[in-house]
């Protein structure tokens, strides 16, 4: 029996199928975001192709276009146009003229003189700008006549013939274009279809190999059996169960020191829990036993969540916070960004489309490039809201988001969960000191008190509960 | 066992040394948050004034050693309120770097002042206590002796005065948290600059006596410094005694397996190369054990735990 | 064709938009903005100015000793930035990192009589070890802790490489039956830093030097974003041993010969100080800041300053001033002379604006 278990585990070490099921899904998790960007990609690649040949129709189209075109209209326009860049330099003058007039006006005042003089030396200047202009417009004037009597002829035959001919040209060529990417389009897809079938069967093969044996109760996403969670003598949580049905929004209240947090980190694995299980059923379907995961592997069945404190990276832009969200999505290793490979860049640009989308929803689009050190807290919170939807989690844990924020914000941060739940089809936990928020966002509130369970229902129902009432209030002494 | 004795009478001078430039270390980590690189310099420099005095000038050495304490004491304050003072929001990191900036500064001044100095001629007290056990002879240098009582007497005073006195209370409260320290009404400016203060004074005893056995040069205090700062690792700098203690068991374990080396080793194999060989790699030993200690109590073997919070 | 002309008959008629396509010029100052060919520049303009220094008589033969050693330290200096800038995490260990490189060169050529590159990559291989062994270690300990540990490692390696064999030897090294003499050391060394560059820029700004800056803010958030820490920070200690391994061999490679005990060794603590020291005040999150701080260490002493002949008559100043410069940079610019620059740039704007307003008056529309 030993020898079996020795076996097994140093094959464990070489080959675990946990871990082949993982790379796998994030192989076909490539595969299928390809697959939809395909249509994208291509288009980009036509689109180079039909400016290349319209940017050469146009240099053939040329000297035509100017045999053709009618020449008072087109020497307006040259005139028109020159005349405004000398406007723009003059207006750089006449500011400098009016400039040199206020400091020598301030200057005699400033002395008792008059500034009489100032005054007409400004006008004697003004007069001289304005000169300038009006031998300026005869100049052009002139120029226009001598221009008219060079060409002033007008000739469409060629430019219509021409053009005729070319627009028969690049239909053909459109076509051909479009066929051929059609062709590579399909090619392509076929592969991604038949790569992302194989995989499927590949992860359906592993998946045999891996064991579930707890099912969860119809509709529950979490189920938290038993938990406990000491820190020396102090029973931070003590055996609180309790299930998060899917798509609901779960609010864990309590008084200072309940141990809501703790009982966050215990799910998200920040603390070893001393004893009890988190069943909670992943991205994929299957049921698994949190305690089986590392802190850092959390992400990947599905669970994200947000800080207490904002806890972003300073040093880098908004955007590239929700990529860091997306580190374990990449398929690129170490070697591949230390050569500097395009792969990276492709990858890159998949996932900023997708955060671009995300900060679209939140409505903070135009924050994208800013960098995150400096910008209001409303902003920031909303930024690590949107660092948990990168990951397509199905669970989002909150720890107090509405911390720090004021009531408009808060308010604006109600609908922004709401919304979240609708339009993401994720289910959120989260734990709240503002009651506000609590009762309108919640659909279930559960309440604990010293790590143990008090209440559970609907808000309604824990508002009216006398041991809540005692918790938060103490008990009235008669 | 009189090679024993006589092994473990060798590293007085040492650890003597080492506690007290480890008290001075803890003291400015404490109250200054870094770690000062020009603690080994600001000795070297005492030990140079020290020895300026008391060869050049043929002062008794009871009046060149305080004297030498003094100045040191002045430069070390110097430095608190001229640059730890203005840089005090600079991070951990960075003060170390200032205090890197200082060696260079102090080790290129230091040569311009004392031009062709190199041995601190006497001792203390001249001459050996010597015994014969087991038919070895045993040798204490009365120096030795000397340095010990004034080490244990200064080191007393100093426990003493930081457990009982109003000053060491206010040391212990700026080195938990120098804000809350400075809104309860405790001048932190003061405090550290008398803790870098005493750190200076004591560097340069540590340095009057390292250099009655040594040749005295602006480095010659780094390497008892470095021992200090993984001394103040492995004791824990959480508190004062871990550090001190540790930085006594150092050259103490050093020279014992130095010992085991020469006199159990050799004596089994009766190869006398293999012995000395071993002593060759007593330091990496040490530090090798050291290195260990932290990774299983990263906290120092007399620190405390501190749960993260997140 | 024609602007105007454009507007009327151009083939856009066809109601498709068409791009005009990017005029010459921008394309050049596009090239120039590109990091790569930045250092590849940088590379050729250090070699130019080595061979100037080494074969005609316009600048001094000092500068060649002092840019290529900033050129070896520099790439250590680079390795540090990475761990120090990105990871969050500092060490004292670089002096005894950079004499793996100089030990197993030494044991790999001179006494198996192996070639240089095989010397180099077992060196790198060992870097890897003992990078390993840091990373492990700076799990369990953090911030001015890790610090002094590494110093305590560091002095280890020192001790070993005393026992080993105090002075080592290696004379001129021979590559492909070619004996590289001083002067062309720079053949190897400028390119190896170039590509050393290169590839830490491009670490940077990949999702690796991403995932290493979230783990500096916070350990707690990259963990929940599924960053485990201890892959970051093995990463992080591997690159910066391994940097300062081959920073190592390049050293031996130009200098033949060091000595462990003596203080001013390449492994004693002071390389490791310099290095650090270089890195704040190049401004420890740029690759430019880290090359320029170096060479404020390592090149500026024998390049600029042995030069004034105030200076060279009075050596010790030299030092006093390197030190106090030290002092001041960290102690009011934090941010290294990166910062200083940028701070710089903004002034030079600022300035330009108000000799544009005292000339035409403010800007009221």
């Amino acid at each position: 029996m030993a020898k079996t278990s020795v076996n097994s585990k140093i094959g464990e070490f070489f080959y675990s199928p946990a871990s082949h099921l993982i790379k796998l899904r994030k192989e076909l998790q490539w595969a299928i975001a390809e697959k939809q960007t395909l249509k994208d990609v291509y288009e980009e690649e036509k689109y180079k192709k039909l400016t290349a040949i319209k940017s050469k129709y146009d240099n053939l189209l040329a000297k035509p276009a100017f045999k053709a075109c009618d020449k008072v209209e087109y020497a307006d326009k040259v005139m028109a146009d020159k005349l405004q860049a000398f406007d723009l330099k003059q207006y750089m003058q006449h500011r400098a003229v009016n400039h040199a007039l206020t400091k020598a006006i301030f200057k005699a005042i400033k002395k008792g003189e008059s500034y009489q003089s100032a005054i007409e030396k400004h006008q004697l200047q003004f007069k001289k700008v304005v000169a300038q202009r009006e031998e300026f417009v005869k100049k052009l004037q002139k120029e226009k006549q001598d221009f008219l009597l060079k060409y002033n002829t007008k000739d469409c035959t060629e430019y219509d013939q021409l053009l005729a001919k070319l627009k028969d040209d690049y239909q053909q060529k459109e076509k051909e274009i479009n066929l051929k990417i059609n062709e590579k389009i399909s090619a392509r897809s076929k592969k991604l279809d038949d790569k992302i079938a194989c995989l499927e069967q590949k992860i359906a093969n592993v998946k045999t190999k891996i064991k579930h044996t707890v099912t969860l109760e119809k509709d529950v996403l979490l189920s938290v059996k038993g938990l406990k969670q000491y820190f020396g003598g102090l029973k931070a949580v003590d055996d609180l169960t309790f299930n998060v049905k899917k798509g609901e929004i779960f609010g864990l209240i309590g008084p200072n020191g309940a141990g809501k947090t703790t009982v966050f980190n215990c799910i998200t694995r920040f603390y070893d829990a001393t004893g009890g299980d988190m069943y909670f059923e992943n991205k994929y379907g299957e049921v698994v036993n949190m305690r089986d995961f590392k802190v850092h592997d959390v992400i990947l069945q599905g669970i994200s969540r947000t800080f207490q404190n904002v806890e972003l990276v300073k040093e880098v832009s908004v955007l590239e916070n929700l990529l860091v969200a997306c580190t374990r999505e990449y398929q690129s290793n170490f070697w591949i960004h230390a050569l500097g490979l395009p792969i990276v860049q492709k990858e890159d640009k998949i996932l900023k489309a997708k955060a671009m989308n995300i900060l679209k929803f939140m409505g903070i689009e135009n924050y994208a490039g800013w960098y995150a050190m400096g910008l209001p807290y409303g902003i920031l919170k909303k930024v690590e809201i949107a660092r948990a939807l990168m990951s397509d989690a199905k669970l989002i844990i909150m720890d107090e988001p509405a911390a720090g924020l004021n009531d408009s914000e808060t308010a604006e941060l109600t609908e922004i969960i709401k919304k979240i739940r609708d339009q993401f089809n994720v289910t959120i936990l989260l734990v709240e000191h503002d009651m506000g928020l609590v009762m309108n966002v919640c659909d279930t509130v559960c309440a604990i008190s010293f790590g143990q369970l008090l209440a559970i229902g609907t808000p309604e129902e824990v508002q009216k509960n006398k041991a809540v009432q005692e918790a938060y209030l103490g008990v009235e002494e008669e | 066992m009189g090679y024993f004795l006589d092994t473990v009478l060798d590293s007085t001078t040492a650890m003597c040394v080492t506690a007290l430039v480890t008290m001075a270390i803890t003291l400015i980590f404490k109250t200054s948050f870094t770690t000062n690189f020009a603690q080994g310099v600001i000795s070297a420099f005492g030990a140079f004034v020290a020895s300026t005095f008391f060869n050049k000038m043929g002062w008794p050495i009871w009046c060149a050693v305080p004297i030498s304490i003094i100045v040191s004491a002045a430069i070390a304050v110097l430095v608190d309120v001229g640059i730890f003072r203005r840089g005090r929001y600079v991070n951990a990191v960075g003060k170390q770097i200032i205090t890197m900036g200082l060696i260079s500064v102090i080790v290129s001044i230091t040569p311009l002042i004392f031009p062709d100095l190199k041995y601190f001629a006497t001792n203390f007290l001249s001459g050996n206590i010597s015994f014969v056990i087991d038919g070895y002879n045993v040798t204490l240098a009365k120096n030795a002796l000397v340095s010990v009582i004034i080490t244990t007497i200064v080191l007393a005073t100093i426990f003493i005065t930081l457990r009982y006195s109003k000053w060491g209370l206010s040391v212990r409260a700026t080195a938990s948290n120098e804000y809350v320290a400075g809104m309860m009404g405790i001048n932190t400016h003061i405090v550290t600059a008398i803790s870098w203060g005493i750190a200076g004074g004591l560097g340069a005893l540590a340095a009057s006596i390292n250099a009655t056995s040594a040749e005295i040069g602006v480095y010659f205090m780094t390497e008892y410094q470095v021992t200090a700062f993984l001394a103040g690792i492995v004791g824990g700098f959480a508190t004062f005694h871990g550090p001190v203690i540790v930085a006594m068991l150092i050259p103490f374990c050093t020279n014992m397996i130095i010992w085991f080396g020469n006199g159990v080793i050799s004596k089994l194999t009766g190869d006398a190369t293999l012995g000395a060989s071993i002593g060759n790699w007593a330091t990496t030993i040490i530090y090798i054990i050291a290195l260990i200690i932290i990774f299983f109590k990263p906290n120092g073997i007399f620190g405390k735990k501190i749960e993260k919070k997140v | 064709m024609d602007k105007r002309l454009k507007q009327q008959y151009s083939f856009d008629s066809l109601n498709v938009q068409s791009k005009t396509s990017k005029p010459i010029a921008k394309n050049v100052r596009g090239i120039f903005k590109n990091s790569t060919f930045q250092y590849l520049l940088f590379g050729a303009i250090l070699i130019v100015l080595l061979l100037v220094s080494v074969k005609t008589p316009y600048l001094p033969y000092s500068w060649y000793g002092g840019l290529i050693s900033t050129a070896c330290f520099s790439i250590a200096s680079i390795g540090f930035c990475l761990l120090m800038g990105y990871s969050g995490m500092a060490s004292l260990g670089t002096g005894g990192f950079i004499g793996i490189g100089c030990y197993s060169v030494y044991y790999v050529m001179t006494l198996s009589g192996l070639s240089f590159f095989l010397a180099i990559l077992v060196a790198i291989l060992i870097a890897i070890i003992i990078g390993v062994i840091v990373g492990f270690i700076s799990l369990r300990i953090e911030s001015i802790y890790l610090v002094i540990l590494t110093l305590g490692l560091s002095e280890i390696l020192r001790n070993v490489y005393r026992v080993l064999s105090d002075s080592i030897n290696i004379g001129r090294v021979e590559i492909f039956g070619m004996k590289i003499l001083t002067a062309d050391t720079m053949y190897i060394i400028v390119p190896i830093l170039v590509i050393i560059m290169i590839v830490t820029k491009n670490l940077i700004s990949s999702p690796t030097g991403r995932a290493m800056l979230a783990m500096k803010n916070s350990t707690a958030a990259a963990q929940a974003m599924g960053i485990s820490v201890l892959k970051y920070r093995l990463m992080a200690f591997i690159i910066c041993t391994v940097y300062a391994s081959i920073s190592g061999t390049m050293l031996i490679l130009r200098n033949g010969s060091a000595t462990a005990s003596s203080g001013t060794s390449f492994y004693a603590l002071i390389t490791s100080l310099n290095i650090l020291a270089a890195v704040i005040i190049g401004g420890y999150k740029s690759i430019w800041g880290a090359i320029f701080g170096t060479f404020v260490m390592y090149g500026m002493n024998t390049t600029i300053l042995q030069n004034i002949s105030f200076l060279s008559e009075h050596p010790e100043l030299v030092t006093i001033i390197s030190g106090v410069l030290v002092i001041v940079v960290v102690m009011f610019y934090p941010g290294g002379l990166a910062q200083l620059l940028q701070g710089f740039k903004g002034k030079i704007s600022k300035l330009l604006l108000k000799i544009r307003e005292a000339k035409y008056g403010k800007d009221l529309g």
